[in-house]
């Protein structure tokens, strides 16, 4: 999956620590699925959703 | 796993630490004592649990590992996973290869050091996949 959560959370003055700790994840987390190198469960998709008051899809897209 | 966990997931890591480092002092501990125990105990069945009291922090070490696993993101989780499942697979190698070496002559070790075998490949396993992550 691509994602648009760094100009998300940019947007969101977070830096990735901050929003490792409003999802109650580690920031090595957040950096791996910022980079791709991991895609969230849907409980965790659905978490950063609600964090950023949007849809999953808003976020999340599949690779084309 | 839901994203909020038992405890915040920044303190996991220091969680592991200090109570690992709780059990690992009552394993030497108890090992230490182990055969002064076993010459004081008055009765067979006293010399016997004694004998198998270094089990009891071995016990609390794969406790300690299990409230780690349950305390990391779902992230950590599945490396903390495939580390061990690689670093099994080394470990439980490595200890069939020895065995085949004791049958040409190499000296028979007992199966005690099977557990401490597995735990430095999960060690070096951790180590080396740390890097190799990066």
């Amino acid at each position: 999956m691509k994602n648009n959560l760094p100009e998300l959370r940019a947007r969101h003055g977070m830096t990735q620590g901050a929003l490792a700790d409003a999802l109650n994840v580690s920031r090595q987390t957040v950096n791996a699925i910022e980079t791709g190198r991991y895609d969230p469960s849907l409980p965790l998709a659905f978490a950063i959703a609600k964090l950023f008051k949007c849809r999953i899809e808003d976020i999340f897209t599949a690779r084309a | 796993m839901s994203p909020t966990a038992i405890a915040p997931v920044k303190y996991a890591g220091r969680n592991y630490i200090i109570e690992m480092a709780i059990v690992s002092l009552a394993y030497a501990g108890v090992a230490g004592l182990r055969h002064w125990l076993i010459a004081q105990a008055p009765n067979h069945a006293l010399a016997i649990a004694a004998s198998v009291l270094p089990a009891v922090p071995i016990w609390a070490m794969f406790w300690v590992v299990w409230r780690y696993y349950r305390r990391i993101d779902e992230f950590e989780q599945r490396r903390f996973l495939e580390t061990l499942a690689i670093s099994f697979g080394v470990g439980s190698s490595l200890i069939c290869t020895y065995s085949f070496l004791a049958d040409a002559g190499l000296p028979e070790l007992a199966i005690t050091w099977a557990w401490p075998t597995l735990a430095v490949s999960w060690a070096l396993t951790t180590g080396i996949m740390h890097f190799a992550r990066r």
